[in-house]
């Protein structure tokens, strides 16, 4: 059966309310592994999240807004043995820095896009990537609504100063560190 | 241009497995669409929808999954399509709620519309939605990653939006071993450090490797080996289709990083995703299937 839903109201574009706290962190702090004690699993069966919507002009990234949603989050990614993986991700985490739940993101501040040739012009190969520096755009990023959560962490790779990844973020090779964390409105 | 070219006009859930607090939501929005041609776009939401629901293992997880149309009129039909250096372009300028686009950053192919707008709208009328995707009603081959996979109606595009949302729902690698291409130079060697994406790895151990449970004894490890790491490994499959193995080459890089498949959807759009990524996918959706 198929349900509809008319729009409450004329959607405007652009902004959302920002309503947020955020607080940078020192760039150069690695992350932290997550404590020996088994953290709660805290995704399991949850069906109240916080929907954290960022906008990114090329490296940067704000927080535009938080949202509380009735929702479904998807479980957590690994817990444990993370601290020396590249990549870009979300930790949320509680007042002790213990991280409670992690979600590993496609890094949308890359400075380089994928592109999906015409079948007629590359037949043999389906994907390209070119460079693109000037990328914007938002990205969300869905954790449990928990009593314990307290902020949520960002991480990434750095860039690549010398060698064949030098200034392109998908190629960074360096374990991720954090690089902004934001407070969890209460 | 932009919201003054259309309308949101609702939303309407055409897959339905169950609510909405429940389930995994999708979101498909039309593009470029005219009011005279919603009924076009209901139709080809739907072929999005029984696309994604054939494809393994979304085809296993049907129960898991509600898929919403999300209905934007705009002024005109189609995208813009600006001319594009020595790469085409008509030049047109259609006037559209998204401002979706061709040769974004000089890149012909590179179809971008207003993400902020389309997770706005997409906000009020489907406040569960996990990921959104934009339907662009235009022939021209097209389309782009990020936060709103978007694709053209070109034929074979929709493969765009399936590879895309591997990396955005389920954080799944690029499993292509080159940049622009495979004789680019600077794509040798990946770094030592491991990937945190679930279908790439650097740990060549038998045992300890990410997927380790799905290999099997007799499968060799590594089970391909680039000789010439200047250039992506031209040999053929030495094992059966849909073996689980280690595959040289993977992350943009010819050696040191290991694929699970020899082909995968990450690795060429068109082809299925391999058993990693289908097992990552499960474990993020199984939480979604009715007790």
């Amino acid at each position: 059966m198929v349900k509809t839903r008319k729009a409450p109201a004329k959607a405007k574009g652009g902004k959302a309310a920002v309503k947020v706290r955020s607080k940078p962190s020192a760039a150069s702090k690695s992350t932290k592994p997550p404590a020996k004690k088994k953290a709660a699993p805290a995704s399991a069966g949850s069906t109240k999240a916080v929907r954290l919507t960022f906008s990114y002009d090329g490296p940067a990234v704000k927080l535009v807004s938080q949202d509380r949603v009735e929702m479904t989050v998807p479980p957590t990614d690994p817990l444990k043995g993370f601290g020396k993986q590249k990549g870009f991700w979300a930790e949320l985490r509680n007042k002790q820095d213990k991280t409670l739940y992690r979600q590993v993101i496609h890094n949308p501040t890359r400075n380089d896009a994928e592109v999906f040739p015409d079948p007629d012009e590359s037949p043999e190969q389906s994907i390209a990537r070119e460079a693109a520096p000037k990328r914007k755009g938002v990205f969300v990023v869905l954790v449990p609504d928990t009593d314990e959560g307290d902020s949520v962490t960002m991480c990434r790779s750095p860039l690549d100063k010398t060698g064949p990844g030098r200034g392109i973020r998908a190629f960074a090779s360096k374990p991720a560190i954090k690089f902004r964390r934001f407070k969890l409105m209460k | 241009m932009g919201t003054s070219d259309g309308k949101v006009k609702g939303s309407t859930k055409i897959v339905d497995a169950g609510p909405n607090t429940q389930r995994w939501n999708v979101a498909i929005v039309s593009e470029g669409y005219r009011e005279s041609e919603m009924g076009q776009f209901a139709a080809d939401a739907q072929q999005f929808a029984n696309t994604l629901l054939a494809a393994a293992p979304f085809d296993r997880l049907r129960a898991a999954i509600n898929i919403h149309r999300v209905d934007v009129t705009s002024t005109d039909s189609g995208a813009k399509d600006p001319k594009c250096g020595t790469s085409g372009g008509t030049g047109a300028k259609p006037k559209t709620y998204f401002d979706a686009s061709f040769c974004t950053q000089g890149i012909r192919r590179l179809l971008v519309g207003n993400s902020g707008r389309v997770m706005n709208v997409v906000k009020k009328l489907v406040p569960q939605v996990h990921i959104a995707l934009l339907e662009v009603n235009s022939p021209i081959h097209g389309g782009s990653g990020g936060s709103v996979a978007t694709f053209s109606k070109a034929p074979g595009a929709v493969e765009i939006a399936l590879h895309e949302l591997g990396h955005t729902a389920f954080s799944l690698a690029d499993e292509y071993e080159y940049s622009r291409d495979c004789r680019q130079g600077g794509h040798e060697k990946h770094s030592q450090s491991e990937p945190s994406q679930p279908n790439i790895t650097t740990n060549k151990n038998r045992a300890t490797t990410k997927w380790a449970r799905l290999i099997k004894a007799t499968t060799a490890v590594p089970t391909t080996v680039n000789a010439n790491c200047k250039v992506c490994d031209p040999q053929p499959t030495p094992v059966p289709a849909g073996t689980v193995g280690l595959f040289e080459g993977a992350d943009y890089f010819h050696c040191r990083v290991y694929r699970p498949e020899f082909d995968c959807r990450m690795r060429n759009i068109g082809m299925p995703f391999c058993a990693v990524c289908q097992q990552a996918i499960v474990k993020k959706l199984t939480p979604f299937l009715p007790t």
